[in-house]
């Protein structure tokens, strides 16, 4: 008995000394918060799949890849704008020769690695040759070998002529030749960038500090800290007042946080399903090929009309996302014609015209064939679930009758031949639309749907082969709709686009954050592109 | 006569006590049976109504996402609008019939090892306790995790992993039994009396084992079933969209931090009941057969 009041006594003395801890930790929190206010300080979460994972080393994917964003540490010789457009950062010029083939950048001559050492042409030649030869993230297959003719000037030689060039001359940070070393750069990072690595904690945080040398504008954040949480770490790490921003899904959106408010940011983040547009049949490596439902025009023009994407953003997003009618929507290569309304009526008609008419149970038929869709998501992506099941559910109206089917990745790209699969898409370069809509050379077919059509092919080898930038966008755009062909509803609709994602945040009330670009698909490190001109207000 | 009068009144006490005993007995005896009865109505009751709602379950209807639970959907819905309680039911539903479908294929591969170890001799035995030894020193999730996957995932490959993976106990237990009745007087009798290997196994063993056996067989249950659900909520099973107890508590963790408690709740509830039921039914029947605890 005595026993037992004394294993009381002790649990209440601990309980209470907790509770006093709490207390204490909430004043700390306090105290911490106006700390980091004062130094200029800013503690952020983000998804553990955002931590790079060879570190950030540009030629192992830092800063490029399918979450593209500017890498902070080093310097790039472009940057993208705002709207997406070129601008400059080591750059001070640049200029192709007529036939595509020679780029010609100067450079400027006044940056600094953080070691002290002068940053030349020689170290962007030697940047790019070694990413040409590592990067397993990138394409460099288009540059044969860069060298630098003199200080400030870097001449790049292409195999082909690649016009959006630019575009990736933005996401690769320049490395010092002299002080390179591949086995520990990743985890020591020398670069010219607004910001140094400080402390990298493999699968904990991530400290930046401002780079007191920076040849730019001084970064008003003077120490930028990263956390990698899991989402709902994230929420419980903002509703305990520990970070000052945090990624988020819609998920939690309806929530409330006191201290804190929702921030949400357009993207390019899109979801979209491929409609295989040609029949059956069985390839070389005896992998199902081709849709005979989806081989009809007509019918993936009505699923392209039939859906009401913004039902989808309500139902799925709560209402943070825009509508997608391409893989590029607004950013300066997208062509408006992609747009298309809501039009049930439209589409049944277009099912009709297709010979799919209606039967007794409400599912079309032609020719004694059901109208039957196997939808593919992959497993465990609650958001692309959900748009999988909403979009069964409209086909199901059209009198299509879906069946969804998880699927991991290492499968999925081989499915998708023959099925339709959600997929993800969204990058600050119109290669995006080179990847899925062209032909791949020596077969019949693009990448990851069966489709091919000569004219479009032709709009993007010119739009690559083309001088000027300006210029090319046009053509990427005729690539889309030229009045007579394309990939849009009128055209062939080979891939049916429903939703861009909004990147949603937690911000601590206080904290100012600058304009943002559309987000790319990563929902990770573009948040931080400008973290240099954040602001603490008061 | 007095002392008569006492032994009377002794006889009768005693007889008396003994009727109060049988009468205890026989109320045992029926309420296990009662259980026995009513434990397996209310698990066929689940496995059916899961099969039955297995459409349903999947049906989504974005216009009733994320409801508490009331009286349309007593365990609420979730976010794409499905029922949890079809949902709970297909899940559990799945998961007995995998449990079954364990238990049968564990039933025969132990009978056919532990025969095959009496009936082919030393060597053999030998071979096939290095054999069980060998699977049961492997940890189970992770046997469960390498035959699902090796068996190419998805549905196939949970059934297959659970399936192949829990028969070593029973073998061992059936081994055991057969190698110690060998030496029985009776079995040897019939040896002698020129009764061969198998039909001594078949008409004098095999009667003997059952208790033993039906128990061992139900108390695989629940096993398989919280195997089946640990491995589906480790994502090495089922893709998402099958109705699995495991997928269900494992989509449920995402929504806990906003206050969405009955995702979880429920359907572990559910699973924890079944698995209570399937062991308490192993341990009832096992008293009922078990010679040494069927006059308790």
């Amino acid at each position: 008995m005595r026993k037992r009041w004394i294993s009381l006594l002790l649990a209440a003395a601990v309980t209470v000394t907790a509770l006093a801890g709490c207390a204490g930790d909430t004043a700390e929190d306090q105290s911490a918060v106006q700390q980091r206010i004062e130094n200029s300080s800013v503690v952020i979460a983000m998804d553990p799949n955002s931590e790079p994972e060879a570190g950030f080393d540009p030629a192992y994917g830092w800063g490029a890849g399918e979450h593209v964003h500017e890498p902070l540490i080093q310097s790039t010789l472009t940057v993208t704008n705002t709207d997406l457009t070129i601008g400059y950062d080591l750059a001070t010029d640049y200029t192709v020769s007529e036939d595509g083939l020679t780029w010609t950048v100067t450079i400027r001559d006044d940056v600094k690695f953080t070691d002290g050492e002068p940053l030349t042409a020689e170290d962007v030649a030697f940047t790019y040759n070694t990413v040409k030869e590592s990067s397993s993230v990138n394409d460099f297959t288009m540059l044969d070998y860069a060298e630098s003719s003199d200080d400030t000037t870097v001449v790049f030689h292409m195999t082909r002529p690649f016009s959006i060039w630019p575009y990736t001359m933005a996401i690769v940070g320049i490395v010092p030749e002299n002080a390179y070393d591949s086995a520990t750069y990743g985890s020591n990072p020398i670069g010219s960038g607004r910001y140094i690595l400080k402390q990298w904690d493999r699968g904990q945080q991530v400290i930046l500090e401002a780079n007191p040398d920076y040849y730019g504008d001084a970064p008003e954040m003077e120490q930028v800290t990263i956390l990698f949480m899991e989402e709902d770490a994230a929420f419980l790490a903002v509703q305990a007042g520990e970070v000052d921003l945090a990624y988020t899904s819609a998920t939690y959106s309806d929530q409330e946080v006191e201290g804190y408010s929702l921030a949400s940011y357009a993207s390019v983040d899109n979801r979209g399903f491929n409609l295989p547009a040609v029949e059956e049949t069985t390839d070389s490596e005896g992998r199902t090929v081709g849709n005979d439902f989806t081989a009809d025009v007509l019918v993936r023009r009505a699923i392209n009309i039939g859906i009401d994407r913004q039902e989808m953003i309500d139902n799925v997003l709560n209402g943070y996302g825009s509508p997608a009618y391409s893989v590029c929507d607004q950013l300066p290569w997208y062509n408006e014609a992609s747009e298309v309304s809501y039009n049930p009526e439209g589409a049944a008609a277009l099912l009709d015209e297709a010979g799919w008419t209606v039967g007794d149970d409400g599912i079309r038929e032609k020719d004694g064939v059901k109208a039957e869709l196997n939808l593919l998501y992959s497993t465990g992506d609650s958001v692309r679930q959900a748009l999988a099941a909403d979009f069964a559910d409209q086909l199901g109206v059209l009198g299509i009758s879906c069946t969804l089917e998880g699927v991991g990745w290492d499968t999925a790209y081989d499915r998708a031949l023959s099925d339709p699969l959600i997929w993800g898409w969204g990058a600050h370069t119109p290669m995006e639309l080179y990847n899925i809509y062209h032909t791949i050379e020596g077969t019949d077919s693009a990448e990851y749907s069966p489709y091919s059509n000569s004219t479009v092919d032709e709009y993007m080898d010119q739009a690559l082969a083309c001088g000027d930038l300006e210029e090319s966008y046009r053509l990427w755009q005729q690539a889309q709709w030229d009045g007579t062909d394309g990939v849009t509803q009128d055209g062939d609709i080979p891939w049916v686009w429903l939703v861009n994602i909004d990147h949603l945040y937690w911000v601590r009330d206080g904290l100012t954050v600058a304009e943002q670009k559309i987000h790319p698909h990563g929902h990770g490190w573009s948040i931080v592109n400008n973290v240099d001109q954040w602001s603490w207000k008061g | 006569m007095r002392s008569a009068r006492i032994l009377d009144k002794g006889i009768k006490s005693r007889t008396i006590r003994k009727r109060r005993r049988e009468e205890k007995d026989t109320n045992r005896r029926l309420q296990t049976i009662l259980f026995l009865v009513a434990a397996i109505v209310i698990l066929t009751a689940v496995t059916v109504a899961g099969v039955m709602t297995e459409g349903y379950a999947a049906e989504t209807d974005f216009s009733r996402r994320n409801l508490a639970p009331d009286l349309q959907h007593p365990f609420g819905t979730d976010w794409m609008g499905r029922d949890m309680l079809a949902r709970t039911l297909a899940g559990l539903s799945l998961s007995i019939r995998i449990g079954v479908l364990t238990a049968a294929v564990s039933a025969a591969v132990a009978l056919l090892l532990g025969t095959a170890s009496v009936v082919f001799g030393r060597k053999a035995d030998a071979v096939i306790s290095w054999c069980i030894d060998l699977v049961m020193g492997i940890p189970h999730i992770l046997l469960v995790m390498l035959i699902s996957l090796a068996c190419g995932r998805g549905f196939a490959g949970v059934v297959a992993g659970v399936s192949l993976s829990h028969w070593p106990s029973l073998a061992r237990v059936i081994r055991g039994e057969l190698i110690q009745l060998r030496q029985a007087p009776y079995i040897l009798a019939a040896e002698k009396m020129g009764v061969s290997k198998l039909q001594n196994i078949r008409r004098h063993m095999l009667p003997h084992l059952l208790p033993q056996f039906l128990t061992g067989l139900i108390l695989l249950f629940p096993h398989a079933i919280l195997h089946e659900s640990s491995v589906t909520f480790l994502g090495f099973g089922l893709s998402s969209e099958q109705p699995a107890i495991g997928v269900i508590l494992s989509e449920s963790m995402q929504y806990l931090t906003t206050g969405k408690w009955w995702l979880a709740l429920f359907p572990g509830a559910a699973l924890v009941i079944v698995v209570i039921l399937f062991a308490m039914l192993g341990e009832r029947v096992r008293r009922l057969l078990d010679p040494s605890s069927v006059h308790e």
